[in-house]
């Protein structure tokens, strides 16, 4: 139980999968722009990257119950691309409102690196020499800390920017500069958490 | 109609299916000449880091301690020269895997990292020569100390990293804990 | 059928400079940030995309005509994790250091949006050998922007310059004894010490913020535009983006 709250700890708030680990900038930058965009992308990247662990779980047994680990990555991202196109189809037929809220993102996701990328740590601490050995309960987990930490992110991004727009300038910052500037102290303010797991006494 | 959308279908899912299948044959190959490569880079890379704590020792030799964990034992020629123990210690970003070789009269040999994800410029320093140099000729249990000089039993932690230099240095006490069990075993 | 006159000179370097995939483009942000910690580290990352970029240009513009286009985007996707999977395997083979230092970003080229975006772009429209400088061209930007932002990086942050070289370049060539310059027992005896900062995440953004404002100000003087966050219009699954903007301009 302690290792799931560390686990949810460290995904979510001191190894943040966007500001510590740089996965998902692309989204981060792109869609943080409004609130309500910024929350709709994080809540699909939450969904996908649940049904992606659930899904290349079972698969990455077979692959090394066949010695077939080095069509990972391939298996993997073709794995995610079809998932994403089934449950936007399943989405648009059977649950519009869900679809009409969360659809519009799920295109963008098969390239997210996060997706991807959550899933390759995930697997990586499975095997037996990782420090770690995760198990179904522990990869769900961590997917699920690391797309609310994407969350977390996007929202405080998406407030930082809304006050950027009215702010003024310097015109050769202006743009994508202050942008990427204002990422830079969001990130700042996360190595505050910092030592959060061993303070907390949870490793 | 119906009919061209078929063949359509099956021309779309045929060349898909030649594609990854030429893909997984190609890789399949690579993955013949390259496998045997990078399991000789493991296992040369685990042979010189045992070799980083014992470096005059010429070869190494997988045994089990009494409560069924694995450590190697370090020769000099034929002649036993020392212990290399594997253990383990959370540190500030995850665990930290230390390689502790303890010399036959029960004084470390060397430390090293074999893992570590620490902060950049703070936690990482753990793997300079600089801290790693003080567990050299240690052989009690070792305790961590902020500032001032460390006396016979003490490590100087390093500046701003305290919870790494505790948790290298209790990887490295549990190691010798390890060799005493060993040791207390053979005596018996 | 006339033929068409390519310009390779000009199809490779504006890859470099005029359409830079990072710092004007601006794709491919997640391994710049990540993998830019040291010169040694950016220059890996970048020869790895670049090869993977080449390979897949070649053999997408080769099988252009043969690729029924509703079966696009996946048969491109298969080959390019194929050669990614091939570089990795490659690097774990020859260079295991640059493999653990890039860890993860390393299968990540898979999504990288400038190699899918070339695909889709360049080389599903060009013939073969144009195709393979585009895709040239693109990974010598990338490497060079990458490379700019690790010198930045590495300087400031850790106060060594090219600190890894061994490992990255052993297997090719015999280097003696050099190990990178080291500038911190200088920096110690002038009392100082380098700003770590810069090679935390934090640093990362900051360092390609201040990059792009400097490529924005010369864009600017050569009379292009600065480069906007186009975000998502390299890749070319992210037809939903054109809704994403519906929404915003509403």
């Amino acid at each position: 139980m302690k290792f799931f709250i560390a686990l949810l700890v460290m995904g979510i708030l001191t190894q943040n999968f966007t500001l510590s680990k740089f996965l998902g900038i692309c989204p981060f930058l792109g869609v943080s722009k409004k609130l309500n965009t910024a929350l709709g992308m994080s809540a699909a990247v939450i969904f996908v990257m649940l049904i992606a662990t659930a899904v290349t779980y079972p698969v990455n047994m077979l692959l090394i119950n066949y010695d077939l680990e080095f069509l990972q990555t391939i298996v993997f991202i073709l794995v995610i691309a079809a998932l994403v196109q089934t449950v936007e189809i399943v989405l648009k037929k059977y649950v519009k409102s869900l679809y009409n809220s969360l659809g519009i993102y799920l295109p963008l996701i098969t390239t997210n690196c996060a997706v991807l990328g959550v899933v390759i740590l995930n697997i990586d601490n499975i095997s037996i020499y990782s420090a770690y050995n995760y198990g179904f309960l522990h990869s769900m987990i961590n997917s699920f800390a690391a797309g609310v930490g994407f969350m977390l992110a996007m929202v405080l991004f998406a407030g930082v920017r809304s006050r950027l727009e009215t702010a003024d300038v310097p015109r050769f910052l202006q743009g994508l500069p202050i942008t990427l500037i204002a990422a830079s102290i969001v990130s700042v303010s996360f190595l505050g958490f910092a030592g959060l797991v061993e303070g907390m006494g949870l490793m | 109609m119906k009919g061209k959308d078929i063949k359509e279908i099956i021309k779309t899912a045929l060349s898909l299916f030649l594609i990854c299948a030429v893909s997984a044959g190609l890789l399949a190959g690579i993955n013949g000449i390259t496998a045997p490569e990078i399991e000789k880079n493991n296992l040369l890379k685990a042979d010189e880091t045992r070799r980083t704590v014992f470096p005059e020792a010429s070869s190494f030799e997988l045994s089990s301690a009494p409560d069924g964990t694995a450590y190697y034992t370090a020769f000099k020629d034929t002649e036993t020269t020392g212990y290399v123990f594997t253990t383990r210690a959370k540190g500030y970003g995850g665990e930290i895997e230390v390689m502790t070789g303890i010399n036959t009269d029960g004084t470390i040999s060397r430390v090293s990292i074999l893992s570590i994800n620490e902060t950049p410029g703070l936690g990482m320093k753990a793997k300079n020569e600089s801290f790693l140099g003080q567990y050299n000729g240690k052989s009690e249990k070792l305790s961590v100390i902020k500032n001032g000089s460390p006396s016979e039993n003490e490590i100087d932690a390093i500046t701003s990293a305290t919870i790494s230099s505790s948790a290298v240095t209790q990887a490295v006490n549990e190691a010798l804990e390890m060799y005493n069990l060993i040791m207390s075993g053979q005596e018996e | 059928m006339a033929k068409v006159k390519y310009n390779y000179c000009k199809e490779l370097t504006k890859g470099i400079l005029k359409e830079n995939p990072v710092l004007r483009l601006v794709l491919g942000t997640c391994p710049a940030l990540a993998t830019s910690t040291s010169v040694v580290n950016a220059i890996g990352m970048g020869i790895a995309t670049t090869m993977v970029l080449i390979c897949s240009n070649i053999v997408i513009s080769a099988l252009r005509k043969v690729i029924p286009s509703k079966a696009r985007i996946p048969s491109y996707i298969v080959i390019i994790a194929s050669f990614v999977t091939i570089v990795q395997m490659l690097i774990k083979a020859f260079v295991p250091a640059l493999d653990e230092s890039l860890g993860v970003f390393l299968p990540l080229i898979v999504v990288n949006c400038i190699i899918l975006g070339r695909a889709e772009a360049f080389a599903s429209k060009n013939p073969v050998l144009v195709s393979a400088v585009d895709g040239l061209g693109m990974g010598i930007g990338f490497t060079a922007a990458l490379s700019c932002m690790g010198f930045v990086r590495e300087l400031l942050g850790g106060g060594t310059l090219l600190s890894g070289t061994d490992t990255l370049l052993s297997a090719f060539v015999d280097l003696g004894s050099f190990r990178g310059l080291d500038f911190n027992t200088a920096l110690e005896s002038i009392g100082l010490s380098p700003m770590t900062i810069f090679i935390l995440p934090a640093g990362g953004f900051f360092v390609f913020g201040i990059l792009m404002a400097v490529v924005n100000k010369i864009s600017e003087k050569k009379g292009l535009k600065r480069a906007v966050l186009s975000g998502c219009e390299g890749c070319p699954l992210a037809s939903g983006c054109s809704k994403l903007k519906e929404d915003d301009a509403q």
